[in-house]
């Protein structure tokens, strides 16, 4: 039964297409010219360039971490272009109607109109297409409600004391090697700020397309709640099918300050290679929130795509009371490797977090959780409540837990779980014996097992991930 | 990429204190070995994922030891101490056997130096072998080092069938009294198919000794359908360090059941490294740990489940309080070919002081789809509950505290298969907690 | 409706069923009892395709068709039931939509349109009022923490939610109390219709008592040894199965 579970998996990746869209792409090579090029292009203040530097500086003496539980052939970074953006974007569309219909063309076809009118209600989205925004819905209705809502180069020019206040605040250019590389060559990604008090009255939304050959994609997002107020933030990403790999190294910064809500969504879907394991994204994201006083940071992922994933938003909960949330379910088949999980920093009193990791191997992959809490002597009554459960399919895939728990604070009460199962044979024929296919049963049986995820998911995506994680079990049955 | 080694200062007095001891010359290639490893591997620090939360300054401070005098011998205050027990007792101090301290040597229990063609076969067979028998990439160096200090030991060999007679009672008494002396001690046990046998090793310290560094291995090979029941007890006084590992091969259908219990130290730190290496094999392995003042204790256990059907029961429990510090890291290694494999793991912490620290890791690593794994680790205080319902009953909350402590302990201690031990220990350990009152 | 044939079946090679011959009429109940390891829950699951039971020879024709050509969840659409003796715990997946998918792929298979959310919902909490389930229970994962009665229960709700034709109950009276034996057997009663059929298989005559069979059938190492009607059933409990090992040889 479980080689019937294996080879359901052998679906197309439905968002594999590459569209013809002509690009100014800078030729491959990262040097200071470079990182002065993309600024120039981006019309920055010297403040911006400046900041860049001093990262691609610091990334100069920084080697690659090699602690995660993945294997890839050494990346030449000087094999990459930095910066590619799709011609007719020159000069930056002031409406929708001038912009490419190729563009929108391509967005469309990946289920995310930008026409205002035929966009799911309720959701704001900016799209972004290899390094550039191309465009940012209901960006009046927002206005209205004092939501800043725009690609982060647009932010810099315009919001210059925000950017400047709050950009490298949570993930400083040092922080990591992919991380100072971002602060480097950083292109686009969308910039939030909710103002004291205001609830966002949509859903916002950025979608990421990686769409020329030999560029990497290096977002930026930084989000910033101002007291009280609340916004729910949602992230998808797709990639062509190509043999080659792509490197993808965002930053996301997120500043929840006193009282403030932010709930942050991620349905990771980049090209995850073929079943031979042959190209697919490198994903290495860093991603991580301040929470001051009685705030609240949400992390939820679905990570189906990437031939290689390397990322752990973290919650940094600094001020007392503080929540941190991370919610992850993380699919892996054929030849990925996932090496993900979250950090939560308690300094704040009475801070808590939650940690639900779901991790579904199959095929010859491997799934990783690596976690830490590290509870500070002043996080007095901090709590933390991990659980973390595995999913083999196959006796040919990996499924590790790593946590690291560091606790200094004699009135902190830590849980820490983890359990591995498997589909098991019993759980198949019964659901057979009803009259569900085999495919239909490992998906409803996996979609179960990662249920407490993805309740937590915005409900227009909860079907989308759900619907994502049978397209990408294909094949593991049958 | 990989750089020169630069060895450590340690490392250098090490392999020096090495050659000023010499041995029986059948342990010579053991012993050239571990010189040309030890010298070789890259100093551990903070990076290195073993040692991430143990410092090794406290074994950097031994930079200038000397062999302790070799002709010491534990006195009858110190032995009369020990547990009433029923077993065959050895008794080395400072790393040397006192043979007038130690009971005759039965059938089977032979010291290395006195090895006959017979225990040498066993000695070339196994020693040095089980504790290599290990993924390279988390080679033990203080294995290493033990192989380079390599001048005597103790073999257990149990022929096919046979038992033990009586349990073997290893003590090892640190008496030294001039500072920065370190030991050596090696314990070589091989269980023949179908034999079973009982050790062990109790480790202390004379109240009046220095600091000292003892470094110990014990391998131990248990053939099908063997059994082992070890016990290992690290009760050394709080200003030394130890750095011990226990590696054990479990063939098939073998079963062993382990308890260990530390008492932290400026250094200690504990490797259990478990080979399931035929089908059926079942471990069960008990532990504690206790940290005040500025004590380290530090337990690494892998069970690495290579064949199928095998089972692995682990419970730790640990109390740490004052200014000290605890590690556990308990890996779980599930091979592709494992399968059927039941692991679990369960860690359990009690801090109860906010200069204290707890760092756990329990880790899983499967490649084998029909498994059953778990583990858990929880660090918390004592339950308040418990407290107020013993208060209600009119106890004061110090004494309950206490009484919660080493209920909390006791669960664990209950375990022990030797009553003589177990009672000692709880007397013990109750001392402990009432002082900490 | 069900013809079986000279079956002969094994399980890890250890042959269970030793060609073992049954015929059941439409609207008919069979009762099959039988002494421990007689091989009277290997028939359930071999005819329900369960892995792991191989058919070495014999035939079994279900409605016309040879069973043995269908898979197992085709078997199911057309109308085959197993009520299972240990019923199967799925973490996370709610009993709803569990039984919301079961019906849709049996309706689909009889070219009905699929119920409607809202009929699919009245339709289920009216089923588990039938069965004495509490319409919490829809919510619930799949048998997730039930206990024993209610796992039994819940399998009921689901045979009269499918309204299969042949309906096979291994073993569901046993580990019931009294109340929870009246519910199953209640259940069963308001199903049969004189069309729909079902083989009982228990170890028990208690269960009989509710559900009158109206054949009854004693299997013994691997066929049918001894058939008549619900008087054979009281003859068994009063003399247990040993007499008939005679019948055996």
């Amino acid at each position: 039964m479980s080689e019937q579970v294996e080879s359901l998996i052998r679906k197309d990746y439905a968002a594999g297409f590459h569209s013809a869209i002509e690009s100014d792409t800078l030729p491959p090579g990262l040097n200071e010219d470079v990182i002065r090029h993309i600024s120039a292009q981006k019309e920055e203040p010297q403040w911006m360039l400046d900041w860049r530097l001093k990262a691609f500086e610091a990334w100069k003496q920084m080697v690659e971490p090699t602690w995660a539980h993945v294997h890839y052939p050494k990346i030449d970074f000087q094999s990459i272009s930095y910066y590619s953006s799709p011609k007719s974007m020159k000069n930056r569309p002031k409406s929708l109607d001038e912009v490419d219909p190729e563009l929108l063309e391509t967005y469309k076809k990946l289920g995310i109109p930008l026409h205002e009118q035929e966009a799911l209600a309720g959701v704001a989205v900016d799209a972004v297409f290899d390094s550039v925004s191309v465009v940012t819905t209901f960006r009046e209705k927002l206005k209205d409600a004092g939501v800043i809502f725009c690609p982060i180069s647009e932010a810099i020019r315009e919001y210059p004391e925000l950017v400047q206040k709050y950009l490298g605040s949570v993930v400083p250019q040092k922080d990591n090697f992919y991380a100072a590389l971002n602060s480097a060559v950083f292109s686009d990604g969308s910039f939030v700020y909710i103002p004291k008090g205001v609830r966002c009255p949509m859903e916002l939304s950025t979608y990421f397309r990686i769409n020329e050959l030999n560029t990497g994609q290096f977002e930026r997002t930084l989000i910033v709640a101002d007291e009280g107020s609340y916004v729910s933030y949602l992230e998808g990403c797709t990639a062509p099918m190509r043999d080659e790999n792509q490197l993808h190294a965002a930053v996301v910064e997120l500043v929840a300050l006193d009282d403030a809500r932010i709930k942050y969504s991620t349905v990771q879907n980049w090209y995850p290679g073929d079943k031979d394991g042959k190209g697919g994204i490198y994903n290495f994201v860093t991603k991580r929130g301040i929470a001051h006083t009685n705030a609240r940071i949400s992390w939820t992922q679905v990570e189906t795509g990437s031939a290689v994933t390397w990322k752990y938003p973290s919650c940094i909960l600094k001020g007392d009371n503080s929540v941190g949330e991370f919610y992850s379910v993380a699919l892996t088949n054929n030849f990925q490797q996932a090496d993900t999980g979250t950090k939560m920093i308690h300094l704040g009193k009475n801070t808590s977090s939650t940690i639900i990791a779901k991790g579904i191997s199959a095929g010859r992959s491997n799934s990783s959780y690596r976690g830490l809490v590290r509870i500070n002597p002043g996080a007095e009554g901090a709590r933390n409540f991990t659980q973390c459960d595995s999913l083999l399919i196959g006796d040919r895939c990996g499924a590790h837990t790593f946590p690291y728990i560091e606790n200094r604070n004699s009135s902190a009460v830590i849980e820490h779980e983890a359990t591995t199962s498997k589909v098991s044979d019993d759980q198949m024929f019964l659901c057979q014996q009803r009259g569900l296919d085999a495919e239909k049963a490992v998906s409803m049986i996996v979609n179960g097992f990662c249920r407490e995820v993805f309740k937590e998911l915005p409900m227009e995506f909860a079907v989308e991930a759900g619907k994502l994680l049978e397209v990408s079990l294909e094949g593991s049955v049958g | 990429m990989t750089q020169p080694v630069q060895p450590s200062d340690f490392q250098k007095r090490a392999l020096t204190l090495a050659q000023q001891r010499s041995a029986p010359a059948f342990l010579q290639t053991v012993r050239q070995q571990g010189l040309d490893e030890f010298g070789q591997i890259q100093w551990p620090g903070r990076k290195t994922e073993m040692w991430k939360y143990t410092t090794l300054r406290p074994v950097e401070a031994f930079a200038n030891a000397e062999w302790p005098a070799d002709d010491v011998a534990a006195d009858g205050e110190q032995l009369a101490s020990l547990p009433e027990l029923d077993a065959t007792r050895l008794v080395f101090v400072d790393g040397l056997f006192d043979g007038a301290a130690s009971d005759e040597l039965p059938d089977g229990v032979r010291l290395f130096s006195q090895a006959d063609e017979a225990a040498r076969v066993v000695l070339d067979q196994y020693l040095g072998k089980i504790a290599k028998d290990i993924d390279p990439s988390r080679r033990n160096l203080f294995a290493a080092l033990n192989d380079a200090w390599l001048t005597d030991g103790v073999l257990v060999y149990v022929p096919k069938n046979a038992t033990l007679e009586k349990p073997l009672y290893v003590v090892h008494l640190s008496t030294a009294q001039a500072a920065e002396r370190v030991a050596n001690q090696r314990l070589l046990v091989v269980l023949e198919q179908g034999a079973s046998a009982d050790l062990i090793e109790h480790y202390l310290s004379a109240d009046d000794a220095s600091a000292s560094f003892v470094n110990t291995l014990t391998e131990i090979h248990v053939g099908d359908n063997a059994r082992l029941s070890h016990t290992r007890l690290n009760l050394e006084h709080e200003a030394s360090s130890h750095v011990g590992a226990v590696h054990i091969n479990l063939q098939r259908s073998a079963v062993a059941n382990g308890f260990t219990l530390a008492e932290g130290g400026e250094l200690k730190r504990l490797d259990y490294q478990i080979n399931h290496c035929g089908e059926g094999a079942e471990l069960n392995l008990n532990g504690l740990y206790l940290g005040r003042h500025q004590q380290h204790v530090d337990y690494h256990t892998t069970i690495e489940h290579r064949v199928p059907n095998c089972t692995s029961q682990e419970v730790f429990r640990g109390i740490v309080g004052d200014k000290a510090k605890a590690v556990f890291n308990g890996r779980i290694h599930i091979h592709q070919d494992a399968q059927k494999t039941l692991a679990e793991l369960n860690n359990r912490n009690l801090l109860t002081s906010n200069t204290a620290e707890v760092d756990t890791k329990p880790e899983l690593e499967i490649y084998a789809d029909d498994v059953r794994c778990a583990h858990g680790a929880t660090i918390s205080q004592l339950d308040e509950t418990a407290l107020y319902y013993l208060q209600s009953r009119g106890i004061e909350l110090p004494q309950a505290r206490m009484m919660l402590s080493y209920g909390f302990i006791n669960e664990v201690l209950e375990t022990l298969p030797h009553e003589g031990i177990r009672t000692a220990l709880q007397k013990r350990l109750r001392q402990r907690f009432v002082e900490e009152i | 409706m069900l013809q079986i044939k000279e079956l002969v079946a094994e399980i890890d090679g250890k042959q269970i069923l030793n060609g073992l011959n049954l015929t059941i009429g439409d609207g008919e109940v069979h009762a099959i009892m039988g002494p421990n390891g007689a091989g009277k829950s290997t028939l359930g699951n071999v005819l329900t395709g369960r892995d792991g039971y191989e058919v070495k020879s014999g035939e079994v024709l279900f409605n016309g068709k040879n069973l043995f050509d269908l898979e197992i969840e085709e078997r199911a659409r057309e109308g085959m039931f197993l009520a299972f003796q240990y019923p199967v715990e799925i973490p996370g997946v709610s009993n709803m939509e569990f039984l919301k998918a079961s019906l849709d792929a049996r309706r689909k298979h009889q070219g009905l349109e699929e119920l409607s959310s809202f009929d699919f919902m009245k339709l289920a909490r009216e089923t588990s009022a039938k069965v004495s389930l509490d319409a919490a229970f829809l919510k619930r994962g799949v048998n997730e923490g039930f206990s024993g009665g209610e796992k039994k229960r819940n399998e009921i709700l689901q045979m009269m939610l499918l309204e299969p034709q042949l309906c096979i109950l291994d073993e569901t009276d046993s580990g019931l109390d009294i109340d929870a034996l009246q519910v199953v057997a209640n259940g069963v009663n308001a199903m049969r219709d004189g069309k729909r059929s079902f083989i009982v298989v228990t170890h028990y005559q208690r269960l009989l008592d509710y559900i009158v069979p109206d054949h009854v059938h004693v299997l013994a190492g691997g066929k049918i040894v001894k058939s008549g009607d619900k008087e054979l059933a009281k003859e068994l409990e009063a003399k247990g199965y040993g007499w008939l090992e005679g019948e055996v040889a």
